[in-house]
């Protein structure tokens, strides 16, 4: 995956530089950290999906060995504030709730109490012993019943509890429809799913008492926007408090915002004036965290007879949750913006619902847009199967070509320097397509199913401030870099994202090294510890290279400008025009080649700390740059999937026997980095297609709360997924970055479901819900043999 | 179930003397008694393999096992693995991207340290059956496959 191009280190193999410490145990993550004297938290949790809290009995726990404070909703008002969302978006209810709940419970598995105690098992020995009196009251437990006309409130300050609802209209889908050949309805419905980071939520908070300031330890993807928050709700300055993440077990979107416990432990750290710490156990993550997903999408396609889509009509229903931690239309709106992709969909309109339901509240997941691309290429077979035409001579005749770019969707979403076309041919190349069919055809008359799935992918990556602007979300997409060169000529350098085994260390060391010209070896980078980086908007979606990267790669060039400037006077030069920086050595330019100027890196910053009046005018001493970059509105990669299958009809047992995928995410950091984000991303989706899913009961209570009954794929079940290249760099953004990491997730969602519906396209079932379990398939084929 | 009792706990070839309660998890013994941080704890109920340790030179779930059980036998932890330079799994790993964020590597490392040790010659299908006993949610597996196919092979030239 090496690229020509204009680098001399963006893109080469390096081994990551994180991983020996993690290979040896000496990784750092939250509950690494030794604090001395730190008290540990336990919280008390509902049983109920829905109740009234009547009362809290505390005493008898109170007396128990070690137990240090026992509080409520009650005791945490008076600490903390709301916390209040109310963007000014149209159709969007605002909504605000209390550190942990006053009056009545909404999902189970929602904090009632904290406990404090010496440790972890005399906090659980207490609360054992806390009694909760609960009055119930009925569950909504499904969209259906949370959009029922008389339904129960889950939030009794809302007038109902559809939270959010917007429509967009453009073009004149209904004209288009009257005027088509055939109208293509399809639904698709995703299940609900749950991040499952390996290392759970955890913090330890840390007061101190003579500086009144906070530390609080966590695994976090976005430290400044973190402490924002815990500044706001605690009643401190930001200047109050840092946020240190140091290792993070990953988190998949799970570690964004404050939550709830989190508050709860950085109060109790402040009242009590000692240590706290949390972690979590798995149950409490599956149950409590965050969720992700259920949403129910239905697509009305109008068509000609050749499968050329006319217009398109999007109804988007998503089981939102008991709370909000973010604007309810924050992932959907999303998935309806840029669902059209990759096709040539002029005449568009969409309805996006909302609504809230006793579970835990939904949060961003990677890909919170992931079903986008299994509705879009879903509705492109629905369209196929329904013509009786080929389902990728239906695409090519809806793909955007090269000549059709820079591409302006109905929604006013710009896209260019995107290739779908060439990475649907080379998937359709490297498996074989034709060969497929045949092969299909010749094993169906041995009584095997084979399928086939393609999905084609245009992956949202890096959301400038542009977008936010034009979203009405208030918010930034910018972000922040420094780059210190030392008085020995170190390299240090740090950025506002929020690092959870994504390799930043390495990838980003990359975008240092081009941008000031020294081995990416030589560079160290500082991320995670809102002292020490700037306030960025952390990790999230794909933006860490584009606006990581980005910001870094300019502030590194910065830097190398003032470095020639100085060696250039050093030389007797006018400018640094013609000079250059390699492996930490200044070059000079004679004639057509470079050679050695007799400076290094060293010489120069020797002399920029300690013989500063040498310098030239207008040069201040030192070498410390910083600055910010607001990236384009939005940046796109793109990709195609291919996924070859087989079901076993007895069983609905079903089999990967290929995977597939092209990708285009522009100039790749580091090779070794970004297959592996492709790779685990398509594993993710693969994960969540055929064997997660968060279940709950007609009493709203939480069926899966153990990794027995949540399931996530293991060695066994994701296969081996080859990646195809295809770079085609960004135009817009520093060094062609693109941005990457969750349009496998995407893909395989839809590439997985569409391999199904054509194996068993024979027996004239569709699948249109996921998870695909054996379970699933076996009732498809039931139904298919008992209508028949 | 919560007097302590003193046991002689041996890890990484050093005797520890500790006051335990019986239900105390070795998993918390070995990270909170004894500072070994490197196993880490993902479910508490044995599934996600993360908290692998060696009982014996067998893996074995530390999440599962309580401290008062092992007086007498022998602890290995990911600490005791790569003491003087990355161990060709743990160099397999490294070269092969086999990791991401990490949490869940020490496991994986102390259940194939084992593995290699007792099976030179893997193919894919066992490996990935043997791996099935770690979850990871970063990677994918294939790296990992391929790391622990690499170490096998330059064990196997090692040993020529």
């Amino acid at each position: 995956m090496s690229q020509a191009g204009p680098f001399h280190y963006i893109g080469k193999p390096l081994l990551r530089k994180e991983d020996r410490r993690l290979l040896t145990g000496h990784g750092r993550y939250v509950d690494d950290i030794v604090v001395p004297g730190a008290l540990h938290a336990c919280f008390v949790r509902s049983p109920h999906a829905h109740a009234r809290i009547i009362n809290i009995d505390t005493a008898a726990a109170r007396e128990m060995p070690g137990v240090v404070a026992i509080v409520t909703g009650r005791d945490m008002e008076q600490w903390t504030t709301k916390l209040r969302l109310a963007p000014p978006i149209e159709g969007l209810e605002p909504v605000e709730f209390t550190a942990l709940p006053i009056d009545k419970v909404r999902f189970h598995g929602d904090p009632v109490a904290c406990v404090v105690a010496a440790d972890r098992y005399a906090a659980e020995d207490a609360m054992e012993r806390i009694e909760v009196e609960y009055e119930v009251l009925p569950a909504i437990a499904t969209l259906e019943a949370a959009l029922a006309p008389d339904a129960v409130k889950v939030d009794d300050d809302l007038s109902s509890n559809l939270v959010s609802h917007q429509t967009f209209s453009g073009g004149d889908p209904a004209g288009r429809a009257r005027d088509a050949h055939r109208i293509v309805e399809a639904s698709f419905y995703l299940h609900r799913h749950t991040h499952v980071p390996m290392e759970t939520r955890g913090c330890a908070a840390i007061w101190d008492e003579g500086r009144e300031h906070l530390t609080m330890l966590t695994g976090n993807q976005a430290p400044h926007p973190l402490r924002s928050q815990l500044a706001s709700r605690l009643k401190l300055s930001e200047s109050q408090i840092t946020v240190n993440t140091a290792d993070v077990g990953g988190a998949f979107g799970q570690k964004i915002t404050l939550y709830r416990e989190e508050l709860t432990v950085a109060a109790l750290a402040r009242e009590l004036k000692r240590p706290v710490r949390w972690r979590e156990d798995r149950s409490e993550n599956l149950m409590a965290a965050s969720h992700a997903r259920e949403n129910l999408c239905k697509t009305r396609a109008a068509v000609d007879k050749n499968g050329r889509i006319l217009s398109l009509e999007l109804e988007l229903v998503e089981d939102f949750g008991g709370y909000c931690f973010y604007p309810a239309n924050y992932m959907s709106r999303v998935v309806a913006m840029i669902l059209t992709g990759p096709y040539k969909i002029a005449d568009y309109a969409f309805d996006v619902k909302i609504a809230l339901t006793n579970k835990c509240g939904n949060g961003p997941m990677r890909a919170p847009m992931a079903i986008t691309s299994w509705v879009m290429d879903g509705t492109i077979e629905a369209v196929a199967r329904e013509l009786g035409l080929d389902s990728v001579a239906v695409r090519r005749a809806n793909l955007l070509q090269p000549d059709d770019l820079p591409y302006r969707m109905a929604t006013g979403e710009l896209l260019e320097d995107v290739t779908p076309a060439e990475t649907l041919e080379m998937v359709v190349d490297a498996i074989g397509y034709d060969d497929f069919r045949a092969r299909q055809a010749e094993a169906r008359q041995q009584g095997k199913y084979l399928g086939l799935g393609l999905c084609v992918v245009i992956e949202s990556t890096t959301y400038g401030s542009g977008f936010y602007k034009a979203a009405g979300i208030p918010g930034s997409g910018h972000e922040a870099a420094w780059v210190r060169i030392e008085p020995s000529g170190a390299v240090n350098a740090a950025v506002g994202l929020g690092a959870t085994g994504q390799g930043y260390e390495t990838s980003l060391a990359h975008a240092v090294a081009e941008g000031l010209g020294v081995d990416p070896t030589q560079v160290r980078l500082h991320i995670g510890n809102t002292d020490i980086a700037p306030y960025g908007m952390g990790s999230r979606g794909g933006r860490g290279g584009t606006a990581g990267g980005g910001a870094l790669y300019l502030c590194a060039q910065k830097a190398r400008a003032q470095v020639l400037a100085i060696a250039a006077h050093r030389l007797g030069m006018n400018s640094g025009a013609e000079l250059r920086m390699l492996d930490g050595r200044v070059q000079r330019l004679i004639g057509n080649d470079w050679g050695d100027a007799g400076l290094s890196l060293v010489d120069i910053a020797r002399q920029a700390y300690l013989d500063p009046t040498s310098l030239p005018d207008g040069i201040d001493p030192g070498l410390d740059f910083s600055l910010t970059f607001d990236p384009p509105p939005m940046t796109y990669s793109n990709s195609t999937h291919a996924c070859e299958i087989e079901i076993d009809v007895k069983t609905g047992a079903l089999q990967i026997l290929r995977y597939v995928v092209a990708e285009d995410c522009g100039t790749v950091l580091n090779p070794h980095v970004v297959r592996g984000q492709q790779q685990g991303a398509v594993a993710m989706g693969l994960s969540g297609s055929l064997l997660e899913q968060v279940v709950y009961d007609a009493n709203g209570q939480n069926l899966t709360a153990t990794f027995a009954d949540y399931l996530v794929a293991t060695a066994c079940e994701v296969p081996e997924i080859e990646i195809l290249h295809n770079n085609t760099p960004n135009r817009r953004t520093p060094g062609g970055m693109k941005g990457m990491a969750e349009g496998g997730v995407m893909g395989s969602i839809g590439a997985i479901s569409n391999a199904v519906n054509d194996a068993l396209a024979p027996f004239g079932v569709v699948a249109d819900r996921q998870p695909l379990s054996p379970q699933y398939l076996h009732g498809l084929l039931r139904s298919a043999r008992t209508s028949s | 179930m919560t007097e302590r009792q003193m046991i002689s706990l041996t890890v990484n070839g050093q005797v520890h003397e500790v006051a335990v309660e019986p239900r105390r998890l070795l998993s918390d013994v070995l990270r909170d008694d004894l500072g070994l941080t490197g196993t880490h704890v993902g479910c508490e109920h044995g599934v996600c393999g993360a908290c692998t340790i060696l009982i014996d030179d067998q893996p074995a779930r530390s999440c599962l096992t309580y401290a008062v059980q092992m007086e007498g036998h022998e602890v290995t932890t990911i600490e005791a693995i790569g003491r003087d330079g990355l161990s060709p799994f743990q160099q397999a790993m490294h070269e092969e991207h086999g990791l991401q964020c990490g949490f869940c590597t020490p496991g994986i490392i102390m259940t194939f340290e084992a593995y290699l040790r007792d099976n030179p010659n893997p193919d894919e299908a066992e490996i990935r059956d043997v791996l099935s006993g770690n979850l990871c949610r970063c990677t994918g597996y294939q790296p990992i496959v391929a790391a622990v196919l690499k170490a096998a092979a330059r064990q196997r030239e090692e040993r020529q």
